[in-house]
């Protein structure tokens, strides 16, 4: 940690980090409106927590799963089922047991990383396309469960859940920074585990699983197990995003798990680049605030038609932005940025060419893949 | 002299960000105007009532309009906004049209963004059943804010949730059907049916009403079959139905663009059906089925919605003929365009009572009776009972052939101030319509064996027999 033998984009980057910490912190202060802190750079956090445990899986894992949506909606469902209480003035479905909310709250962690578990030992031994397909069945899984049994959710889901929080948090409708700075602090520290994880042997293992499987297998390596593990922690912070999501909206149904909501999680990721972890957050913010000011209302002076930009249509703007970005810089925003920097001619590039050519997602220390 | 570059390119790329943030900071801070109601409309133009957006922004702005001056900027397109309305000394100014799809993920987005970035002050809507028990809940946790329920006939919101902020000035889905069971019992001698009902808190509640009624003058329900909403293909639904000569009849609680493909799948699973074989609920008859479903069941009957097509009263005249001449393209007997014209008039009301003011003042203010076109019983008046949920006269409705040719909904049968309790069989401890809720029991219903047979537009004294 020495600045003075940080590279320019190092200095840059860190200083660019620290500033949106900073902003982020203060923020509930007064810097930006309250629909900004308690929806837009809100949900930003938990967005970004379940789009980094994509990226974490893809990056580190070479694995694209699409269940990090499921898994988020499990948690939010298990919760509600377990949290809420029925009754005149109680909310109107689901199970209605009525624990305590801490208790609810770790049963529904649990639960879901157990399930993580058990999706990530089936579909640890597929990989590329194969994993994409078996973590879709997953998300699919979910959606029609949910949808189908309408004891534990049915198509409304369930309702209400904000209303029954751990009473170490209070009351958080009444005190929504208190749900603001829990995301914050979990989305930061969400990232130093897994910044951790990286640096240790099984997060060494598991890129080197990434690269080469059948030469860690034949080195005695068990592959298989190292994938599970792997999964089974991002189901867990896709647990931790699903738990913060139903704290925030108040309800969880299938709609949260359909396909549209899968495939927005992939769009963030890819948004922010698959590369870095960092670009989940960065993809998160960039369609949420999207997400939230494209709209046929909106009309944007001398843009398209009538002045707005196709008739506002979020998802043929986004589609568009999607494209670009596969085609130009496939590793996201990131890859842009990166690109300012070789631009100057005085950092290697973040991802070497010839690795971008095999599509293959590696991790990149700062400084680039230099070393 | 290179360090220097670089850590002037760094301040550079942090100033930058820095005037980026800031300046979305001061962009997406309102300065709050001083006796400003601001009113949002929440509706769908996604999803299954996709057709429902200009319907509800144009009920809810023709009574802006009649009761509160405002003027519509379009009066083929209610969308294209309405200013200028006034009531109680403030600006009312609608400061934007939510667009869901009948999800609920949806509805927490379009909900947030109207209350919280909008910063409305009154919500009126939303239009679909989930999206209101969404919307109750959400009501619950933000007591300074108001919600006038625009066309969701879910039962949940005012019993079950109930929510102090939250006013419903229309039936629900069950009080809707009031009366139907009992002519399918009476009139068509039905004995054994069949139900099949869109699996959400509106296709439940709907067919709650038909259940209850039916059940209630000693008919059974056989079979009950649950197609999740927006299902395409409805084929492996339709036969789970017992056929046709296995039961006397079929009621439908299938909504939305789902009717028609309802239908053709049990037409090709059973042949052509008998219109004396099937009851629907009020989307049989309206929001664009009756152009695709009805011709096909002229004779039917079909549950109401609060709204009386064909009533000859010289109020509902007035009323339809005001409609046909501000938005020439609406259907003044629409439930979906009366219930938003209904709760847009409430709020004139309670903004006029309360002299602008909103929040708790605005709350104790709105309305407990309010005109309606086609109420007769209680003075001319829906009322809200202690739950704030509207007790509201029912008609219940038969597709018959008009002059031109076309087909469309008529007035058979009337059934005076409906409360949503249907006698005490829905409770506020009751579990809400489900699944297999409410089991099929003989119980009385306030109005057994006193609906009023009505012919030509007029309520007689006959009673359906």
């Amino acid at each position: 940690m020495n600045p003075a033998t940080w590279t320019l984009r190092q200095r840059t980057e860190r200083a660019l980090a620290a500033l949106a910490l900073l902003f982020a912190i203060l923020a509930p202060a007064g810097l930006v409106s309250t629909y900004w802190t308690h929806q837009i750079l809100l949900s930003t956090f938990f967005f970004g927590l379940a789009a980094a445990s994509l990226i974490f899986l893809s990056a580190y894992g070479g694995m694209v799963s699409l269940s990090q949506t499921a898994l988020a909606g499990i948690a939010g469902i298990v919760l509600g089922n377990l949290a809420t209480h029925g009754g005149p003035g109680g909310t109107s479905k689901g199970l209605h047991l009525g624990w305590d909310p801490t208790v609810a709250l770790v049963a529904a962690l649990v639960i879901t990383t157990a399930i993580g578990l058990i999706f990530g030992a089936v579909a640890s031994r597929s990989a590329g396309i194969y994993f994409l397909m078996i973590t879709l069945t997953y998300s699919v899984i979910a959606n029609q469960t949910l949808g189908s049994v309408t004891k534990i959710s049915g198509f409304s889901g369930i309702g209400g859940i904000n209303r029954y929080t751990p009473g170490w948090i209070g009351d958080i409708q009444a005190h929504p920074n208190r749900l603001y700075y829990i995301a914050l602090g979990v989305a930061v520290a969400s990232y130093a585990a897994i910044r951790y994880i990286v640096r240790t042997p099984f997060g060494i293992t598991l890129r080197g699983i990434r690269d080469e499987p059948v030469r860690m297998a034949s080195l005695g390596y068990n592959v298989e197990l190292h994938r599970t593990l792997a999964f089974t922690f991002c189901a867990f912070l896709a647990a931790v995003s699903g738990v913060l999501y139903a704290w925030w909206s108040g309800q969880v149904a299938p709609g949260n798990v359909d396909l549209p909501s899968t495939i927005n999680l992939l769009v963030m990721a890819v948004i922010g680049g698959l590369l870095r972890i960092e670009g989940a957050w960065i993809g998160a913010f960039v369609f949420i605030v999207m997400n939230t000011y494209i709209t046929p209302n909106t009309h944007i002076p001398g843009l398209g038609l009538g002045g707005t930009l196709f008739g506002g249509s979020f998802n043929t703007i986004i589609g568009i932005i999607f494209l670009a970005i596969v085609v130009v810089s496939p590793d996201g925003l990131f890859g842009i940025w990166a690109r300012l920097f070789n631009g100057a001619g005085r950092n290697l590039p973040l991802v070497p060419r010839n690795r971008l050519r095999k599509n293959r997602a590696i991790e990149s220390p700062e400084g680039g893949g230099h070393h | 002299m290179r360090v220097r570059v670089r850590s002037w390119k760094t301040l550079a790329a942090v100033g930058i960000v820095g005037a980026v943030a800031a300046s979305l900071a001061g962009s997406s801070m309102g300065a709050p105007h001083a006796n400003v109601v601001k009113v949002a409309i929440m509706t769908d133009c996604k999803g299954a009532f996709a057709f429902g957006y200009d319907v509800d922004i144009g009920g809810a702005q023709a009574a802006f309009a009649k009761y509160a001056g405002g003027q519509t900027k379009n009066h083929k397109k209610p969308s294209a906004g309405m200013t200028g309305i006034k009531a109680g000394g403030a600006d009312v100014q609608i400061v934007g049209y939510g667009c869901g799809n009948d999800t609920v993920p949806l509805a927490v987005t379009e909900t947030k963004r109207l209350m919280e970035q909008l910063n409305a002050d009154v919500m009126i809507g939303p239009l679909s059943g989930d999206e209101a028990v969404y919307v109750a809940n959400y009501a619950k946790s933000h007591p300074t804010k108001t919600f006038i329920i625009g066309t969701a006939g879910s039962q949940d919101p005012t019993m079950q949730i109930h929510p102090k902020n939250l006013f419903r000035y229309h039936g629900d889905g069950a009080q809707w059907n009031a009366g139907i069971g009992e002519i399918a019992y009476k009139k068509l001698h039905w004995r054994k049916a069949a139900i099949i009902m869109d699996d959400y808190s509106f296709g439940w509640t709907s067919a709650a009403g038909m259940i209850a009624d039916f059940c209630a003058v000693g008919g059974d329900i056989v079979k009950r079959v649950f197609p999740p909403l927006n299902t395409t293909d409805y084929s492996s639904f339709v036969r789970q139905l017992p056929p046709p000569n296995q039961v006397d009849g079929y009621f439908s609680a299938v909504g939305g663009s789902g009717t028609s493909a309802m239908l053709k799948a049990f037409e090709q699973a059973y042949g052509k059906p008998n219109p004396n074989q099937w009851i629907g609920n009020l989307f049989f008859g309206f929001l664009g089925a009756d152009k695709v479903v009805a011709p096909k069941f002229v004779g039917s009957y079909v549950g109401g919605a609060g709204t009386g097509p064909g009533l000859k009263l010289a109020k509902t005249q007035a009323y339809e003929n005001y409609v046909k001449s501000y938005y020439p393209g609406q259907n003044p007997d629409d439930l979906f365009f009366y219930n938003y014209y209904q709760a847009a008039h409430a709020l004139v009301m309670g903004l006029q009572k309360s002299n602008g003011a909103v929040g708790a003042a605005l709350q104790k203010a709105m309305p407990r009776a309010i005109p309606g076109a086609f109420q007769i019983a209680n003075g001319g008046l829906v009322k809200l009972d202690s739950r704030n949920q509207a007790i509201q006269d029912q008609y219940q409705l038969q597709l018959t052939k008009n002059a031109d040719g076309s087909v469309g909904p008529q007035v058979v049968a009337y059934v005076p101030a409906v409360a949503q309790d249907f006698g005490g069989l829905f409770k506020p401890s009751s579990p809400p319509p489900g699944r297999t809720q409410p089991p099929c029991k003989k119980v009385h219903t306030p109005w057994q064996g006193k609906i009023h047979v009505m012919k030509n537009g007029k309520i007689t004294n006959e009673v359906i027999k």
